[in-house]
């Protein structure tokens, strides 16, 4: 069992307790999903759902849609096609970066953008 | 690459090769006198502090966002030099309100050679004005656009762009290799003493200041030793101090000393000697501007206070001094 559905079940009573609108019934008829199937995938009883509604309940929960996907195992799609699309610099970045701390990992993130002028 | 830490830009080819990376930053310093006469060069009283430009583009207008790059605070008629950092070889250019520092010519996205219009690391480890005589330069000082002082405002009529702009271009790896034996290193004059968007804002932009000696050394390399498909550009936006604690909520820096009390205390001023390197002739252009104190004179408005001439006490030199070649005997 993944870490998606306890993580989304103790993000979702947590804000249930300041908001009524975080019940299973009300937050999965915002998502797009049945009720039943929401309950599923908070206990761990079914596989995490797609990668649109793990997209849309990060969303809805205020979670980052990335660190969502992680939990559920999934790489989303626009990631995948930058990997595709170079490989094997791509591959050699993340191994170089794996235990990289934080710091480091900024430093390639965080550039100075260079605008238009 | 350009990755901003601890006040400095870190211009960063790992592409070029492993040690192409160079730091630059703006030290804050005294404003010399504007009396015709050549300093000595000031102090560096620490880094004037950058940011981000993107952490703040929700309170800054449309026009200030898209050129990206940092913001920096400074004070009216506060002048600045320019640290550069680097032990592997890089040309750069430097240009206040999109003019070069250099030549006075509008900013390009290019090395040119006649007139040299960049400075070459580490040969040169600090830029502390404009460039307007050979061995002379007019200190960087910060005055609002849009009331005549600017270079840019002096050589175009408009006060469009203010602040600073660079590039940054690293040796090519061949080029670097064959010189790698030979090289050596240099300067540390710094003495270390020290959400609504808001309406449209005036733009900080530099002027020409007092004089004093400074060499632009010549390029002892050539243009095809630079690696101009690698350059990194950087807009640096300069805020007055009001502006810099509405955008951020930090204070700014503190006004520095002025150039009398400096001198009073006895404080060491600095002269750089570059080696044997030729210096670059100084722009026409440039030299034919009204510094700070003239435009305000020739406008009738009063030059900024604090600036009277001043005897300076006690010069540091630093650097290799010049050699004189030695003639050798006949017998």
């Amino acid at each position: 069992m993944t870490l998606f559905g306890p993580t989304t079940r103790a993000i979702r009573e947590r804000l249930y307790e300041e908001d009524r609108r975080y019940s299973v019934r009300q937050v999965a008829g915002r998502v797009g999903i049945e009720p039943a199937y929401l309950s599923k995938i908070e206990r761990g009883e079914v596989s995490p759902p797609s990668e649109v509604t793990t997209v849309r309940l990060a969303k809805e929960l205020g979670q980052d849609p990335d660190v969502m996907l992680a939990l559920a195992g999934k790489v989303s799609a626009d990631l995948q096609a930058i990997i595709r699309k170079r490989p094997r610099l791509f591959a050699d970045l993340i191994r170089q970066l794996k235990e990289a701390p934080d710091e480091a990992v900024l430093r390639v993130v965080r550039e100075v953008r260079d605008g238009d002028w | 690459m350009i990755i901003l830490e601890d006040n400095h830009l870190g211009f960063d080819f790992p592409e070029i090769h492993a040690e192409a990376r160079c730091a630059i930053d703006f030290q804050r310093t005294l404003r010399i006198p504007d009396d015709g006469r050549d300093y000595p060069l000031p102090p560096g009283l620490g880094s004037f502090p950058l940011r981000h430009l993107d952490d703040y583009a929700a309170r800054l207008p449309e026009s200030w966002r898209v050129r990206g790059g940092v913001i920096a605070p400074m004070h009216q008629a506060e002048a600045m030099w320019i640290n550069f950092q680097s032990d592997y070889p890089f040309a750069v250019k430097v240009a206040t309100g999109k003019i070069c520092a250099i030549t006075g010519d509008s900013w390009v996205d290019r090395l040119n050679r006649d007139p040299q219009d960049y400075v070459v690391l580490p040969e040169q480890p600090w830029l502390d004005g404009y460039c307007v005589e050979e061995g002379v330069v007019r200190q960087f000082v910060a005055m609002p656009l849009g009331e005549g002082y600017t270079v840019e405002e002096q050589l175009t009529g408009a006060g469009l762009h203010g602040g600073i702009q660079l590039v940054a271009y690293p040796m090519k790896a061949g080029h670097y290799e064959a010189l790698r034996s030979e090289r050596d290193g240099l300067r540390d004059h710094v003495i270390k003493m020290a959400e609504p968007e808001l309406a449209p804002m005036p733009a900080m932009g530099l002027a020409p200041g007092g004089r004093m000696k400074q060499e632009i050394d010549d390029d002892p390399y050539g243009l095809d030793a630079w690696g101009q498909r690698h350059g990194s550009r950087c807009f640096i936006t300069l805020l007055n101090s009001v502006q810099w604690m509405a955008v951020t909520g930090e204070r700014p820096p503190t006004e520095p000393p002025t150039a009398q009390n400096y001198a009073a205390l006895g404080l060491p001023w600095f002269d750089y000697y570059g080696g044997d390197a030729r210096a670059v002739a100084g722009s026409e252009k440039l030299r034919g501007l009204k510094s700070v104190v003239q435009q305000a004179k020739g406008t009738g408005q009063a030059p900024p206070p604090d600036n009277e001439s001043i005897v300076v006490p006690d010069v540091i030199p630093l650097g290799k001094p010049r050699t004189r070649p030695v003639r050798e005997s006949m017998v």
